[in-house]
């Protein structure tokens, strides 16, 4: 749940996704859920010339397989809060050969 | 259920001293915390960066990313195979953790 | 009868055997790393130490401590 909670504090905030298709799709964040689908508002396509048959989308759902990675608005994020959340998450051990 | 510390299960809810032995393979991801890590994806595609953040599907939150795709073209007239990079550089990236192969921590690779 | 116990164990139980050897692990991709298995969990995600990565049998790499996504594994042997 960690992503998703990272996620939903940066709604509101610009964000380019790309696609594992190459698609980049730049826009304004409006939701995630906890399969870090996504919904985007405002888009943009890298290199619109090449995508035409985007030109007139204006907003978009992402299924979260698809997604490649996502160009984060470095000043929205709180690094050190970051990796204190990521060091809490990952106590509950998953089951290990060894040392169960 | 309470989350309340129960005095029938005093160990379980004391966490454990800070743990520096690797005892699953997520431990050695765990330890690079705040470190600059490298990540070999699929598609031929290459990260350097600091890792901030991961969870058990080895999504990440990187920062100071560089990122080097190779390709593999063939010429047609000589069947040659033209192996060629490119790189580019990405302050802050969160990488979806079903495209990763291998994370290593570079500063300890040979 | 009683002693082909090999027989008997668990493919996890193999691979407890094998902690702390020398292994080879293969990929999906085709890619084959060599290393000491250092741990691994029931992902099959798998921690090597001094690992070597080999791709057409040609060494390509080599990195102090390596994290393997057990989704990309297609097998874990033991080099003798």
């Amino acid at each position: 749940m960690l992503f998703y909670s990272f996620f939903k504090t940066l709604v509101g905030q610009a964000v380019t996704v790309e696609l594992k298709n190459d698609l980049s799709v730049t826009g304004t964040l409006v939701s995630v859920d906890q399969f870090l689908n996504i919904k985007l508002d405002n888009i943009r396509v890298d290199n619109e010339s090449e995508n035409p048959h985007m030109m007139s989308v204006k907003n978009c759902f992402i299924r979260g397989s698809v997604v490649r990675y996502v160009h984060l608005p470095p000043a929205a994020i709180d690094t050190a809060l970051l990796q204190d959340a990521a060091r809490r998450e990952i106590q509950p051990s998953t089951a290990a050969v060894r040392g169960a | 259920m309470s989350t309340a510390a129960s005095p029938a299960a005093p160990a379980a809810t004391t966490n454990p001293p800070v743990q520096s032995s690797v005892e699953e393979p997520l431990d050695l991801v765990r330890l690079s915390l705040d470190e600059n890590i490298y990540v070999k994806l699929r598609g031929d595609r290459e990260l350097r960066g600091k890792l901030h953040a991961f969870d058990q599907h080895l999504n990440m939150v990187l920062g100071d990313v560089e990122e080097n795709v190779t390709h593999v073209d063939l010429n047609p007239e000589t069947q040659e195979e033209i192996v060629r990079t490119t790189s580019r550089k990405v302050d802050m990236l969160f990488v979806r953790g079903d495209g990763v192969i291998l994370v290593s921590p570079p500063a300890k690779a040979v | 009868m009683a002693d082909v116990a090999p027989a008997k164990k668990s493919p996890s139980d193999f691979l407890n055997t094998i902690l702390g050897c020398r292994v080879v692990v293969k990929l999906n991709s085709g890619i084959v790393y060599k290393g000491v298995l250092a741990c691994l969990d029931g992902y099959m995600n798998i921690a090597l130490e001094q690992t070597e990565e080999y791709a057409n049998g040609q060494l390509k790499n080599k990195y102090g401590d390596a994290f393997i996504r057990g989704n990309n594994v297609l097998y874990i042997s033991r080099i003798e």
